[in-house]
């Protein structure tokens, strides 16, 4: 029994770090298996997404759903309790809560026992939580690699997605007419790489996308190109990454913080206009302090004067 | 600190899970209210909680044992410089706006800030009678040609090259000009000393211009874009607490923003593609956060109500855009 | 002629005693006074370290009301500080021989308003323990900057301006005050002789000060207009409605040199009266100021007029609400009051010359000097509360405004702080210059002397043809 899960991908993958943060929300004030029910518990419904991350992490995904007043609404701090499928037999994973958007995760490992046709099957299960009622999901993928190809000729560049799959025999075989979205990775997540940056992979199981050339990199030109795989049905979602030179140069600012109003270093025109109004009535001032002086001096020599006189 | 792992002990342990409680109280710190809860000292010492780790792991810890974790800030000269390279801009596209101010509430969770300080702020807004009203949040705009930095007397608020405006709250020496000079009153001022809950909610962070607390009394503060989540690669608390999509968040120079269902769009198609604009244009400040109309909207228009006449009214719900 | 030579003497003889009298008593109703004033200090005093411990908050400001009276009170005061300048150095320039008994009283009022206006700002910091930043992070390009330059450009100058014309004064003094047995005498003789700088009243002596004294009334004045004109920037450099005006720099200036020379002829008028200076500070000398006061109001009028009218026409949208406001909503009683009382009622009063005589003159210019202050709370205030974008959803004391007990007390204590130091200067100093004053008597006795000779001359031609 597959699940396919409606589950944006670039959701996933972006929120991922954020979300992981968040599935940790909760408290011993909050409310707990061994509480007392109050009342009846809500519907809950539990999607379930499986992706794999171009550094080989694997995730399973739980989006657990709940009615509330005959709407169906994300169900926080819901205890879900992952299991894996071992010879036939559910092996438990461990428990997780979900997060403010009902999302419970689990990392799967290396050793994730698979069946004989090396697939894998993740059960998700509500049982016996304090505020909703029982429920469970399990999903059912294959393992998939893809692999970047990034090729520049003259002007024109390409990058080749190859998409490939484990065998029974333990050989790498290509998976055909399987779909990839190729991106450019940004700050906050990627962005598709053209308008149609979707290309299905052709017999020897690769994907081929002719580079656009506007897109800017960093100040190197750097570019990170995000190829993925979505929602496919025997893979899941799948990630892989290459970087290359392509992008458009950012132009270096010359200076970030040149002479104006609202930078910290004053214009010239300004600093001379005050320095030298200002700085002329106070030479004035000076020369009229040294009058003061001289006015004293003057004193003096009369009074000295007067004494020698008498 | 006091950890029992629940169950597979042998992959992490001690320094690293250590770090990693951090990464999830930092989070919590970011997007749940949750938090203050649990290290506001409800609880008697010896109380254990359940935490999670990234990998889906459950931990109980000792309340007494639990610290508040946030990355080292970066120094003052750093933060004065800002991230090279980059060009901070926010596009709000107003037609998913239904004004449930849920970027209000992430703001001043993340920012500790008392509720009466909104420095995301959601204003209804009823510009001409013929006109239907609207929602506009309203952040700082963190101009290119800042009212705010030109005035400031002692070089307290500041223009990065990123584009943020900060303001260093150790500097600032509360003359209040910036806040008569911004056309957007996007700025507050910290009138008296921080309440004590606050203060107790805060704990003795290291202060640093990009996270703009502890705030201190007869200083100003607003709306950082907050760097400090940005420098984490994480979108500010604004973006990734509204649940409507509306507020996209990036980098100019990339020429792509996010959104808080991690959507990233080409930011310059964006724009063009729905007639972007600023705010009050017209006076020259060069804001870096753009509106997108709120054409065929998603929500039912704010009602009608007290600003119809066109006039911004005090304490009407309702405002309308001079100019 | 011995019978003229010998008058003369006498009547210099007479303005000395007239001049240096006050400043040998301390009586019971000056005690009282100061008392008084020393206990409205001690209470602002008291509010003010009581807003230093709790931050502003105590006061009634908020968050778009973020300047109140404090700001309002340093533009009067500075507004103030230019009746020096103007009844002094314009006056000297001009040569005008009635200037001579005022001139003391108009720069002490500029010298002790600039002190008082310019801690106006200080006390309105958020953070007066980091005064210093201006100093060690000070960016040139801010207006706060360049008024405390150019403040502080001015009050050293007008400093000097007082200063200048006292030293034969004060040589004069220490000449007179010959017995010194009691510990006050004995300071006011040290004080006397430090201030006369060794005066002997040599000639290079006066020439020195002749020449200071050209000098500094020429440098004073554009000193002092850009005093009011970067006070006024404070406001014109932002953008927002009310503010952003052209017409600040020489609105303000104007305004500040008419609120100035009428707090003059209040000064003016309390010495007469109180120092008995009546034979000096004649009707005459009112009817004059009168005349300048009402050239100035005109002045004003007109900048009142291309400050309201341009923008009343044209009601662009923001700066549209703040003028209704003013006009027709919440500050138009304020605002027409204000308006009728310092534009509308002295010119019609001092348009005549029975308006110009002393007691409707004093009476118009407290009128204007109240006046004055409104207008500039009312240039201040409503502007914050007219923001571009709405003022919604706030709690109510961020969307009024209307200065409380510790605001009040603050300000009270910095004008009895005027007062206090009036009242010691005049207690110590005298406050007619009194070497002017001996110059503008020889001066008529010479032109007595003068036409007396030439009259005998005719009578000599008469009786020779």
């Amino acid at each position: 029994m597959t699940t396919k899960c409606k589950i944006n991908c670039s959701l996933f993958l972006k929120r991922s770090a954020l979300a992981i943060a968040i599935t940790g929300i909760f408290s011993g004030s909050l409310p707990a298996q061994d509480k007392p029910k109050t009342g009846g518990k809500s519907e809950a419904t539990i999607l379930m997404s499986y992706s794999k991350s171009a550094d080989g992490h694997k995730m399973a995904m739980a989006t657990v759903k709940a009615k509330k007043d005959g709407k169906f609404s994300a169900a926080k701090n819901a205890w879900v309790n992952f299991y894996v499928l071992s010879g036939g037999q559910p092996q438990k994973l461990r428990q997780v809560v979900t997060n403010d958007r009902g999302v419970a995760k689990v990392e799967l490992g290396k050793d994730t026992p698979l069946d004989d046709s090396l697939y894998f099957t993740v059960i998700a299960k509500i049982e016996g939580d304090a505020q909703y009622e029982d429920a469970q999901e399990q999903m059912h993928y294959k393992e998939a690699n893809v692999t970047l190809g990034m090729n520049a000729q003259d002007t024109s560049r390409t990058v080749v997605a190859k998409v490939t799959e484990m065998g029974k025999d333990g050989k790498e075989s290509p998976v055909k007419n399987a779909e990839v979205k190729f991106c450019v990775k940004r700050l906050f997540g990627a962005m598709s790489a053209a308008e149609e940056a979707a290309v299905s992979t052709d017999d020897k199981g690769e994907a081929t996308f002719a580079y656009p050339k506007n897109i800017p990199g960093d100040t190197a030109g750097n570019i990170t190109v995000v190829a993925k795989i979505l929602d496919n049905d025997k893979f899941g979602n799948v990630v892989a990454e290459a970087s290359a030179n392509w992008g458009t140069h950012l132009a270096n600012i010359k200076d970030p913080f040149p002479r104006e109003l609202w930078s910290p270093y004053a214009p010239w025109p300004l600093v001379i206009t005050i320095t030298s109004l200002f700085g002329g009535v106070w030479c004035v001032y000076f020369f009229l302090f040294r009058q003061m002086v001289k006015i004293k001096k003057d004193g003096k020599e009369v009074a000295k004067a007067e004494t020698i006189k008498n | 600190m006091q950890s029992n792992i629940e169950d597979d002990p042998k992959k992490n342990s001690g320094r690293r899970d250590f770090l990693r409680f951090g990464a999830i109280a930092a989070g919590l710190t970011i997007v749940g209210g949750g938090l203050q809860k649990v290290f506001s000292g409800e609880k008697e010492p010896g109380e254990k909680v359940k935490l999670l780790s990234p990998n889906g792991k459950v931990y109980e810890a000792d309340t007494s044992a639990l610290c508040e974790f946030r990355p080292t800030p970066v120094s003052n000269a750093e933060a004065r410089k800002g991230i090279e390279g980059k060009k901070f801009v926010m596009v709000f596209d107003l037609s998913k706006c239904d004004g449930c101010k849920k970027c209000t509430e992430a703001c001043q969770t993340m920012h500790y800030t008392e509720p009466d300080r909104e420095w995301i702020k959601v204003f209804t807004m009823h510009d001409a009678k013929a006109e239907a009203p609207y929602y506009l949040p309203k952040p700082c705009f963190h101009c290119d040609n800042p009212t705010c930095t030109k005035v400031c007397p002692v070089n307290a608020t500041f223009k990065r090259q990123d584009g943020i405006v900060l303001i260093d709250n150790e500097r600032c020496i509360g003359c209040r000009m910036c806040m008569a000079a911004c056309p957007y009153s996007t700025r507050f001022f910290n009138w008296s000393h921080p309440g004590s809950a606050q203060r107790a909610a805060v704990g003795n962070i290291t202060y640093s211009p990009e996270q703009s607390v502890p705030r201190r009394m007869g200083t100003v503060e607003k709306c950082d874009f907050c760097p400090d989540m940005i420098r984490q690669g994480k979108l500010p608390a604004c973006v990734s607490g509204c649940p409507m999509d509306v507020i996209y968040f990036g980098d100019q120079n990339e020429d792509a923003v996010t959104n808080s269902s991690g959507v990233t769009v080409k930011l310059s198609a964006l724009l063009e593609q729905n007639a972007a604009y600023r705010l009050l244009e017209e006076l020259g400040t060069e804001p870096r956060v753009y509106y997108l109309p709120p054409k065929n909207r998603k929500y039912p228009a704010p009602e009608a109500g007290a600003g119809e006449d066109g006039k911004p009214k005090k304490h009407s719900a309702m405002g309308s855009m001079p100019m | 002629m011995e019978n003229e030579k010998f008058d003369l003497k006498n009547e210099v003889e007479i303005l000395r005693e007239d001049c240096l009298r006050p400043t040998r008593t301390f009586g019971r109703s000056t005690q009282l006074w100061v008392g008084f004033l020393l206990i409205i200090i001690g209470w602002g005093l008291y509010c003010y370290i009581h807003q230093l411990r709790h931050g502003l908050g105590v006061t009634a400001m908020r968050n778009y009301v973020s300047w109140g009276l404090y700001i309002s009170t340093f533009v009067f005061f500075i507004g103030i500080s230019h009746s020096g300048t103007l009844v002094s150095a314009i006056l000297r320039i001009t040569k005008q021989e009635w200037r001579r008994p005022i001139t003391r009283s108009a720069e002490l009022l500029t010298f002790v308003s600039l002190c008082f206006g310019g801690i106006q700002p200080i006390i309105d910091l958020g953070r007066p323990d980091r005064i210093a930043n201006l100093v060690i992070f000070g960016r040139l390009q801010s207006p706060l900057i360049w008024d405390i330059i150019s403040i502080c450009t001015y009050f050293t100058g007008s400093t000097v301006f007082l200063f200048l014309p006292m030293i034969p004064d004060m040589a004069l003094c220490r000449d007179r005050l010959t017995v010194v047995d009691t510990r006050y005498k004995r300071f006011k003789k040290w004080l006397y002789t430090f201030l006369a700088i060794g005066w002997k009243g040599t000639k290079s002596q006066w020439h020195r000060l002749e020449t200071t004294m050209t000098i500094m009334t020429i440098i004073i004045i554009p000193v002092a207009v850009s005093v009011h004109t970067v006070v006024s920037y404070i406001f014109a450099m932002t953008l927002r409605p009310g503010w952003d005006s052209t017409l600040f720099g020489p609105y303000f200036v104007v305004g500040a040199l008419y609120s100035g020379s009428a707090c003059v002829i209040l000064g003016m008028a309390a010495f007469r009266k109180l120092y008995h200076l009546e034979k000096y500070i004649t009707p005459r000398h009112f009817d004059l100021i009168g005349k300048v006061v009402l050239a100035l109001t005109m002045v004003y009028a007109y900048m009142n007029l291309n400050e309201y009218w341009i923008p009343a026409y044209k009601m662009a949208t923001a700066e549209g609400h703040l003028l209704s406001d003013l006009f027709t909503g919440s500050y138009s009683k304020a605002f027409w009051t204000c308006q009728f009382g310092t534009v509308l009622l002295p010119i019609v009063v001092m348009a005549f010359p029975k308006g110009r005589k002393i007691t409707p003159l004093v009476i118009t210019c407290i009128i204007i000097a109240i006046g004055a202050w409104v207008k500039r709370y009312l240039i201040v205030v409503p502007t914050l509360l007219h923001p571009f974008m709405p003022i919604q959803e706030v709690p109510e004391s961020w969307s009024t405004y209307f200065p409380n007990y510790v605001e009040f007390s603050v300000t009270a204590a910095c004008l009895a702080g005027i007062f206090l130091i009036i009242t010691l200067f005049s207690k110590l100093f005298p406050m007619m210059a009194v070497w002017e004053v001996e110059e503008g008597i020889e001066i008529d006795h010479d032109t007595k002397v003068a036409v007396e000779l030439r009259e005998q001359r005719h009578v000599e031609e008469a009786k020779a043809s």
